[in-house]
Parts: structure tokens; C-alpha cells; sequence
């Protein structure tokens, strides 16, 4: 029997109330526009509480969460352990003219956990630490110029975005140079066309973009980057905002065996609690120093606490291992399921942050058919998007997780014959 | 951030190019038109664009390239001097077939004098429902012909040209006018039908919508959210395409 689909009356409705006090209602990911909602009458709008691997929205629907608030929860929503360091920590204080103690200790566990990380600096955010980044290598360097990967995202100030993005002036980008991924010639032309001019490379480890399917990297290519960097006095910056701690607690340059010289981090540090981290090599420290760059909430000691139980967990349950585990079973029933009704599900890049595409044609129609199938049978997948995986998900969410799957394709087959 | 050569593109495909959809949808066009010989109006501009515009039966259509055979000739020595005719600074000067001057003051100014009052209408006009929605309609295919022309020609609008994969994109008010955006090696052309199969597609619900988009007074991420834009497909064309229209204001202000 065909399983029930979800409604969203109330959610509707509060967002008719956003809309007239929010630009837009929802900005950013979390939205119906960014976040690719289609049909938007098929999608949750706004939630009302969450647990575990679940969210639960305003209509009382649930969904098994594999977005996972963008990359955020990594434990689980609530995890007991990291709210009890949080409440902890509240107790006795948040936010005050000294900076906690807590920092210290966050900042050393960061430096015993990354394996490039000489030091430590804290922020709130992912778009702090990247601009926390390109400030400090142009500040070592004294150049301009920044290379990027083509399909690349590093947070939202004009220096990441693009020249036709609104609000983003052409002399914002103007030394931003950009290369496609995984070719390593295009990049060593740019460096020799711009020499003694390059102040970073910033990269994803491996590329997570939206709207294509991920691409790790070729055998020794970071291994020539590295080189080519030092080489030719680059600063080479990996930005491990979305899949740092997933792939390795020792930072996913260390997963792909070579050492960045600023690793950000953010989503997965504190499972929820805001914070953010720039990580980087002792002979940078003296210029991370001289930043003048700092935010009324860095210090909240609240998100260092958090912080460190978050990562100590992290360890405890070796989550990386988990997360490649779990996440190579629900893929592997996801592309059975997809076979068995006849489709080809694509599934790409680091499987605790895999990506899906149906491929069975190249306008995503289908794909985004069957997208809003799982999603109103409360399975939350994104559209085109990577996913994450969480460390409270259990085979009995996945096992649900494939009958939805199931289920959803079942339910556009007849309109794709 | 303008340049003048993509407003003479602008100007020449989709000012000029949407005199043949107010000839479908406005009678008092075709009436400018009426009982008059064929006659051919053909525009070559140094370093810039070159069409010619025919006119048969009431009706009008405008070809690529300043046709050899054209009726009437108006060269033009840059593209400044090219807009300059279309916003009243500049006197057009026909290099060939003065004898139909008459046809130039009689019939095609009056016929762009028309578009211009459905382009950039008196608000009072807008009241009238035929108006309204004529005015909306010719707006619409203005804004997808000017759209190709901005991706092709601006340097901005080039940078998001090349972002866009090969295929179609098919804009839609829906119940209304419809347009093929199709994309080739990041080159945009603008096809004023709907050519099936598209790899990606946004629709407007509604004429009213449509306008309010056009004037600026709602906005489209936000139009998504309340399910009055319909988007699908291969979304970062689509994405590429709204950058695109971001300058198509700027353009056409």
C-alpha cells in the first residue's frame, strides 16, 4: 500500500507571515529558493522541534533529517552529552568582558585533533574563518591574488561571490582567478601567468559544488598543489568548512595525506552550537596575530564548551568510520532501489557527505520528482545538494529511509515510462 | 555598468523585435499598417547590430542582417548614434529609399510611438484590463529577447552566460505569452514559442505577478517561496538566467 504523504497547511501560513517581515520570508539555504524547493507546496517551510536524526515541523510531520540543518548536527539534534557541557557552561556564564577559559582549551584540543594546526582562532561562523583566511595570507604574502576551483563556495562576503551576484561589485572579485578542479596544468599555467602575484589557493578537499555530481580528487593532485604552493610562497588554504570532521578528525587534508597551511572549520565542531575555527601553520601565526578582526560574539564561551564535547565524542564513537559505514548502506539500498523501478541513481563524492542525481534524464525533472516524493513521505533529501550524515541515525531509520525511497519511485514511475 | 553596444542589441532585437507582437496583439497597430505597400525597413550600425524589419498585411517581422533588398536603408556610424534614434536625440538619416520617408513618419513612428506608450506605460493607462495585460504581454517578450542580448553582449551578463550548460530554457506566464531561451556554447538566443522538451523552465503565475516582477514591486526569490514562480529542471540555468535579468533593468530603465 502507496504510504501517506504529508501536508503543510500551518507551515503556509507562517510563512505568508514571514514574507511580511522577512525579505523573502526565509533567506539563504534554509529557503525554498536556495535550498531548491520543487514543487515548494511539497516541502516542510518551518520546523518546530527536532531530535536525533529527526526534524519535526510545524504541522507535526516528522522527517528523518540527511541535511542535517547543512551540516551542523553531527551527533544528533539534542545530543545529551554536548547539551550537558553547554548548560554547564551556561551556568556559569556566557558572554562576558574576559574571554572564558573555555577558548584556551577548545583552541588546544583543535590543535591536538587537526594534524596541521599549529594554532587556533575562533569565530562564528564559515564565512569568518575563509575571510579570516584570505586576510591572513595576503597579510603574509602581501599580494593580491586569490585562485579559486570553478564550482567553488566559501561563504558569502563579496570576496566569494561572483561578479554578477547582486550587491557585488566587479573591483570585490577583482583578483579572484579561477581554474577548474582536479587540473592541476590549468592551475600551474595560472601560477606561472601571475608570478610572485598569488597570495592562496582555496579549495574544498575534494569538490561538494551544488547542481553536479562530486568529484574527488586524482591520484598525487593534492600532493602537486602542496608543492606548487610552497613552491612558489602561495598560501594554500583548505576550506573543510562542510566536510571537515566527517572524513577525518584530523582534518580532511590529513584524509587526503598532505598538509593545508589555513584549514577553516565550523559545521561539525560544536553540533549546533555556534562556532567557527581557522587552523593554521605556525609561520602564520605572527599575521593571524596582526588581523584586526574580531566579532561581538566570538567569545561565547556557551559554543567552546559545546565544543570540546562535541569533538571529544566525535572521537570516542570514531564518527568518520561510522559515517562511511552507515552512509555506504543507505546509498548502496538507495541506487538497489532506484534499479529495481527501473531508474539510475548516481550517488558521488565522500559517502558521509554523498551526493545523489538521477540520471535517467539531464533536465533533473525526474530527479526532482522523485526528491519531493521522499521529502513528502518524510524523508529529507535536497534536491542538489550534498547530504550529511549524522552519528544517531540507525539502520532503522535507514531501513525506512530505502521503503520511502522505494515508495517515491514507485510513485513517478508511471508518469516516466 | 552599461555599455553602449548591448543596449543597441537590446535596442535593434528586442525594442524593435517586440514591434511584431504588438502588431499580433493591438489592432491600432495593424491599423497603422493597413492598405499599405510591403516595404522593408533595414538598420546597419558600425560595429555593432544589423536587422531589417519587414512589415506585410499589418503585420511585422524582423530578420537578422540589413537585408540588401530592403526598401528603406538607416545606416548608423556607432551604436551611440543607434540608441541615440531610439530615445529621440538622434535624427535617422536612409541612405536608400527616401521616396518613403512618408511610410517612416506616417506609419513606423507612430507604430514605435505606440510600443513606447505599452512599454512605458501612464499608470492611468494601466488601469484598462486590455491594456494592462497587452502591456504586460509585450513587456514579457521584451525582457526574454533583451535577456539573450545582455548574456551575449555585456560583459557581466557574459560571465553568467558561461555558467549556463547548452539546452532550453523555457519562461512562461502562465495562461499567457511564452519564450525559449535557448542556450549553445554560451551563446543566447531568444525563441518567442514554446519549443517543448525543456531542460529547465520558470513560469509566472499570472499576468499580475508577471507585471509586478517587470516594476520591480515583487521579487523573485521571494515569488518562489509563495509558489507564484514555478521553477524545475536544471536550476542553475535558471539561477545564471535571474542573474541575467537583474541587468535587463538596468538596461531597459
Amino acid at each position: 500500500m502507496a504510504m501517506k504523504t504529508y501536508e503543510y497547511p500551518k507551515g503556509r501560513e507562517w510563512f505568508a507571515r514571514a514574507t511580511k517581515v522577512i525579505p523573502s520570508g526565509i533567506y539563504g539555504h534554509l529557503g525554498p529558493a536556495e535550498g531548491n524547493f520543487i514543487p515548494v507546496t511539497s516541502f516542510p517551510l518551518m520546523g518546530d522541534h527536532a531530535q536525533g536524526s529527526y526534524f519535526w515541523d510545524v504541522d507535526g510531520n516528522r522527517f528523518i533529517d540527511y541535511m542535517c540543518a547543512y551540516g551542523p548536527n553531527v551527533l544528533g539534534y539534542n545530543d545529551p552529552d554536548v547539551d550537558a557541557a553547554a548548560k554547564e557552561q551556561m551556568k556559569k556564564g556566557n558572554l562576558f568582558t574576559s574571554p572564558s577559559y573555555k577558548m584556551v582549551e577548545l583552541a588546544e584540543l583543535m590543535v591536538d585533533t587537526v594534524a596541521s594546526a599549529d594554532w587556533a582562532f575562533f569565530a562564528k561562523n564559515g564565512n569568518d574563518v575563509t575571510t579570516g583566511a584570505i586576510m591572513v595570507a595576503r597579510a603574509a604574502t602581501h599580494r593580491k591574488k586569490i585562485v579559486f576551483v570553478n564550482g567553488f563556495y566559501h561563504g558569502v562576503s563579496p570576496w566569494t561571490q561572483k561578479i554578477d551576484y547582486p550587491g557585488v561589485l566587479p573591483e570585490d572579485v577583482a583578483n579572484n582567478l579561477y581554474i577548474d578542479w582536479n587540473d592541476f596544468d590549468q592551475l600551474q599555467r595560472v601560477f606561472d601567468d601571475n608570478k610572485g602575484e598569488i597570495a592562496a589557493f582555496i579549495s574544498t578537499p575534494y569538490l561538494h559544488g551544488n547542481y553536479f555530481d562530486n568529484q574527488l580528487p586524482a591520484d598525487g593532485y593534492w600532493q602537486k598543489v602542496r608543492e606548487l604552493c610552497t613552491a612558489n610562497g602561495t598560501v594554500l588554504i583548505v576550506d573543510d568548512v562542510r566536510a571537515g570532521f566527517r572524513l577525518d578528525l584530523a582534518g580532511s587534508d590529513h584524509f587526503y595525506g598532505f598538509e593545508a597551511d589555513l584549514i577553516c572549520f565550523c559545521k561539525a565542531i560544536a553540533n549546533g552550537y555556534n562556532v567557527s575555527c581557522l587552523c593554521g601553520k605556525d609561520f602564520l601565526k605572527s599575521s593571524c596575530s596582526a588581523l584586526s578582526y574580531t566579532g561581538s560574539y566570538w567569545y561565547s564561551a556557551v559554543p567552546f564548551a559545546a565544543g570540546i564535547a562535541c569533538i571529544n565524542k566525535m572521537k570516542a564513537l570514531d564518527t568518520p568510520k561510522m559515517f562511511r559505514e552507515k552512509a555506504i548502506k543507505l546509498t548502496d539500498g538507495l541506487k538497489a532501489a532506484a534499479a529495481n523501478n527501473g531508474f539510475n541513481l548516481v550517488v558521488s563524492g565522500e559517502p558521509a557527505l554523498f551526493y545523489l542525481r538521477l540520471a535517467d534524464d539531464d533536465s533533473l525533472f525526474i530527479h526532482q520528482d522523485w526528491i519531493q516524493e521522499c521529502v513528502r513521505r518524510g524523508v529529507f533529501f535536497a534536491g542538489h545538494h550534498n547530504h550529511f550524515m549524522n552519528a544517531s541515525l540507525t539502520d532503522e531509520d535507514i531501513a525506512f529511509t530505502l521503503e520511502v525511497a522505494d515508495d517515491a519511485f514507485k510513485a513517478i514511475r508511471p508518469k516516466y515510462k | 555598468m552599461t555599455d553602449s553596444k548591448t543596449l543597441a542589441y537590446i535596442n535593434m532585437y528586442a525594442i524593435f523585435g517586440t514591434l511584431e507582437n504588438l502588431c499580433e496583439i493591438d489592432e491600432n497597430a495593424r491599423a497603422l499598417l493597413k492598405n499599405k505597400k510591403p516595404i522593408s525597413i533595414g538598420f546597419e550600425v558600425k560595429d555593432g547590430p544589423a536587422a531589417t524589419l519587414y512589415f506585410k498585411n499589418g503585420y511585422c517581422r524582423l530578420e537578422d542582417g540589413c537585408a540588401p533588398g530592403c526598401t528603406i536603408k538607416i545606416p548608423f556610424s556607432s551604436c551611440e548614434k543607434f540608441n541615440g534614434m531610439i530615445d529621440g536625440t538622434v535624427t535617422p538619416i536612409p541612405t536608400k529609399g527616401l521616396v518613403h520617408i512618408g511610410f517612416l513618419l506616417k506609419s513606423f513612428m507612430p507604430l514605435t510611438d505606440l510600443l513606447t506608450k505599452f512599454l512605458r506605460p501612464d499608470p492611468e493607462d494601466l488601469k484598462d484590463e486590455k491594456f494592462f495585460e497587452e502591456s504586460t504581454v509585450l513587456m514579457f517578450y521584451l525582457i526574454t529577447v533583451a535577456l539573450s542580448q545582455i548574456g551575449n553582449h555585456d560583459a557581466i551578463g557574459s560571465f553568467s552566460a558561461d555558467h549556463i550548460v547548452d539546452g532550453d530554457i523555457l519562461m512562461s506566464i502562465e495562461g499567457g505569452p511564452k519564450a525559449t531561451i535557448r542556450v549553445k556554447n554560451h551563446h543566447m538566443v531568444t525563441i518567442k514559442k514554446d519549443m517543448g522538451n525543456p531542460r529547465s523552465l520558470m513560469e509566472f503565475k499570472g499576468i499580475k505577478l508577471a507585471r509586478d516582477l517587470f516594476d520591480g514591486k515583487v521579487n523573485a526569490v521571494a515569488s518562489i517561496g509563495e509558489g507564484t514562480i514555478l521553477m524545475g529542471g536544471n536550476i542553475s540555468m535558471i539561477d545564471n538566467v535571474n542573474r541575467i535579468l537583474d541587468r535587463v533593468a538596468l538596461y531597459l530603465a
